[in-house]
């Protein structure tokens, strides 16, 4: 029992990280009608930025983070201004075949930058605390509490403000938005801005948790990341919610009772078969056919 | 020999490419899965022609086939697991869920190999055909490399002329049909599943041969060498050379690949920064991509599509 609490605790840390990537992602989603296959790069951009500003900020983490999420703001926009957007009205698996052009891209300038070695952060990761029947780290504690507030924020953002009410519409239907009087690329671009900045911060909490990364950190997160989206439901953020729990608690406890390397083939048979039978999500009351071609 | 070399894995490549052009020049389905099937054929190949396991390596069969019946074989098991594949994914799923779908698929299948050791030795891999029937020709290490250059573009040709064959064909016609508008070829009586299962059946088919041929190129293989990203070059190739025509694709996959090789030969690679060189020509395939994309989707040598010739 208490081996399953145990990792019930890291499924809900895992799922914290996991559930901030993938509302960056259903968030991109939503605006663009794009499944970006560069969306982990966000992620790793952040990771390095915080790598890079960690000397110059005397291991302070606030600051650390701060940085990421700036970082992946900046990429955020980049990748919609110079790549989602030159692609507008070209059919979706265009569209999807052109980012994973750019995930090749960014992932080997990193590489040429940082080199292919993993590095790590210097921050502690605390001490161990039980909290209630879990075991947890300080960092992890602070993973899970500042996904929560980042995550309440959005859903502040989207029902309370009109800049939320403007991202809802677009995604409705830019068009229309737009003949409303929403300027829709502002509110696109705005969208792409808070996305690549929650996966800048995502990337941080991600490499600080699993303690050294490299290029591919955020490549390598990306199928799980898919995984919950789809979970929940692509381009509906709360629910998206839902399905990063789900995904973070199936894979490890599934890792602790199998042998840890298979990890991720749990989370890939879950992808496959969520897939083929509700691919709108679990939590639709009926399988809509939309995305059957 | 450096040519021979470069020649013979770029004709191999382009086995691959006509393959997997079928797939998704013809039918549509944006398949990342591919590559998987091209290590599927080499690792058979492999495990069929080079003896028992000597402990503590490890792998399934150990039979010492002659090739030419490994290779068979080894097309045939690639056939069969993209079957299965094939049926679960191309049924209902489109599009980037098609995609997806498939590059989960052999993303599962990559950690499996590397980390199940029984299968294929896991990380280490397999190795040790070593020109197979060099004895048996009596050739020199170099006479055997050329000679296998031969039969590998002879294969490419017939290879070649098969496909361009059935490009044109009712079957080709018909795949394209499927690919422009899945309703209307529905509606005029089409088997939308059945003709994207063939194709899909004969791409991997042709990737299970690359494969196998590759073997003998290598004659070693392990994970490292097939990460599902390396399918990317040969997408890039067939955006350059023109998806969905059989040449353009083949010219496609000599120009791109032979003229990273060669670019990238002289680009500055620091001592002290080994993967700087590898990392630059995977930037750079990622721009021709993004470019062909936005600027000449059709590529260089456009598809060339079937006349309507009217009532006879």
């Amino acid at each position: 029992m208490t081996t399953f609490l145990i990792s019930v605790g890291i499924g809900l840390a895992t799922a914290a990280i996991l559930a901030l990537s993938a509302l960056a992602f259903t968030l991109e989603y939503a605006v663009s009608r794009v499944a970006n296959f560069a969306h982990g790069e966000l992620l790793t951009i952040g990771a390095y930025a915080a790598y890079s500003g960690q000397r110059l900020f005397h291991q302070n983490v606030a600051a650390a983070a701060l940085l990421a999420a700036a970082a992946g703001l900046l990429a955020g926009l980049a990748e919609n201004a110079g790549l989602i957007e030159q692609f507008r009205g070209r059919s979706a698996t265009t569209v999807f075949i052109a980012t994973l052009g750019a995930s090749l891209v960014l992932q080997n300038l990193l590489e040429m930058i940082y080199g292919a070695a993993n590095v790590s952060y210097s921050f502690t990761q605390g001490g161990l605390h039980h909290v209630g029947p879990f075991l947890w780290t300080t960092s992890n504690i602070e993973v899970i509490l500042s996904a929560l507030a980042v995550a309440g924020l959005i859903y502040l953002l989207l029902q309370h403000t009109r800049f939320g009410k403007a991202i809802r519409a677009v995604s409705q239907d830019r068009t229309l938005a737009q003949v409303s009087g929403i300027p829709a690329r502002r509110v696109v671009m705005g969208t792409w801005a808070l996305a690549g900045a929650i996966s800048g911060f995502a990337g941080f909490i991600l490499a600080d948790t699993i303690g050294t990364f490299g290029p591919q950190l955020g490549f390598s997160f990306l199928l799980l990341t898919i995984t919950a989206t789809v979970a929940g439901g692509i381009g509906r953020p709360y629910a998206t919610l839902g399905g990063a729990l789900l995904v973070g608690l199936v894979i490890e406890i599934a890792g602790t009772y199998s042998n840890s390397a298979y990890q991720l083939v749990w989370a890939f048979g879950l992808l496959v078969l969520l897939m083929l039978f509700r691919p709108n999500g679990l939590f639709v009351r009926r399988s809509a056919t939309a995305v059957r071609a | 020999m450096y040519w021979v070399s470069i020649v013979t894995e770029a004709a191999i490549f382009a086995i691959l490419a006509l393959g997997l052009d079928m797939v998704w020049g013809w039918a549509g389905d944006f398949d990342l899965a591919f590559y998987g099937y091209l290590a599927l054929g080499s690792y058979m190949t492999m495990v069929l022609t080079i003896g028992k396991p000597i402990p503590p390596v490890s792998y399934i069969l150990g039979y010492r086939l002659p090739y030419p019946v490994a290779l068979l074989l080894a097309v045939a098991a690639v056939v069969v697991f993209a079957a299965a594949i094939g049926a679960v994914a191309l049924r209902n799923l489109r599009e980037i869920y098609f995609a997806i779908t498939t590059l989960t698929a052999v993303s599962a299948m990559y950690l499996f190999v590397e980390n199940y050791t029984p299968l294929f030795d896991g990380y280490n891999g397999v190795y040790g055909l070593v020109n197979p029937g060099q004895t048996l020709l009596n050739l020199t290490y170099n006479g055997y490399r050329i000679v296998f250059l031969g039969i590998v573009l002879v294969v490419l040709a017939l290879v070649y002329l098969l496909v361009s064959r059935l490009s044109r064909s009712p079957f080709g016609r018909m795949l394209r049909s499927v690919r422009e508008d899945e309703r209307a070829a529905a509606a005029y009586g089409r088997g939308v599943f059945f003709a994207k299962y063939r194709a899909y059946l004969f791409g991997a088919a042709l990737a299970g041969l690359a494969g196998g041929l590759f073997a003998v190129f290598v004659s070693a293989f392990n994970p490292s060498a097939w990460t599902p990203q390396e399918l990317l070059i040969i997408y890039a190739a067939i955006l350059v050379g023109g998806r969905g025509n059989p040449l353009g694709v083949m010219a496609g996959v000599f120009a791109v690949y032979i003229g990273f090789i060669e670019l990238t030969r002289f680009l500055p690679a620091p001592a002290s920064r080994p993967e700087f060189g590898p990392a630059l020509r995977q930037v750079l395939i990622g721009l021709l991509i993004i470019l062909m994309l936005r600027f000449r989707p059709e590529g260089l040598i456009s598809e060339r599509l079937g006349r309507d010739r009217g009532p006879r």
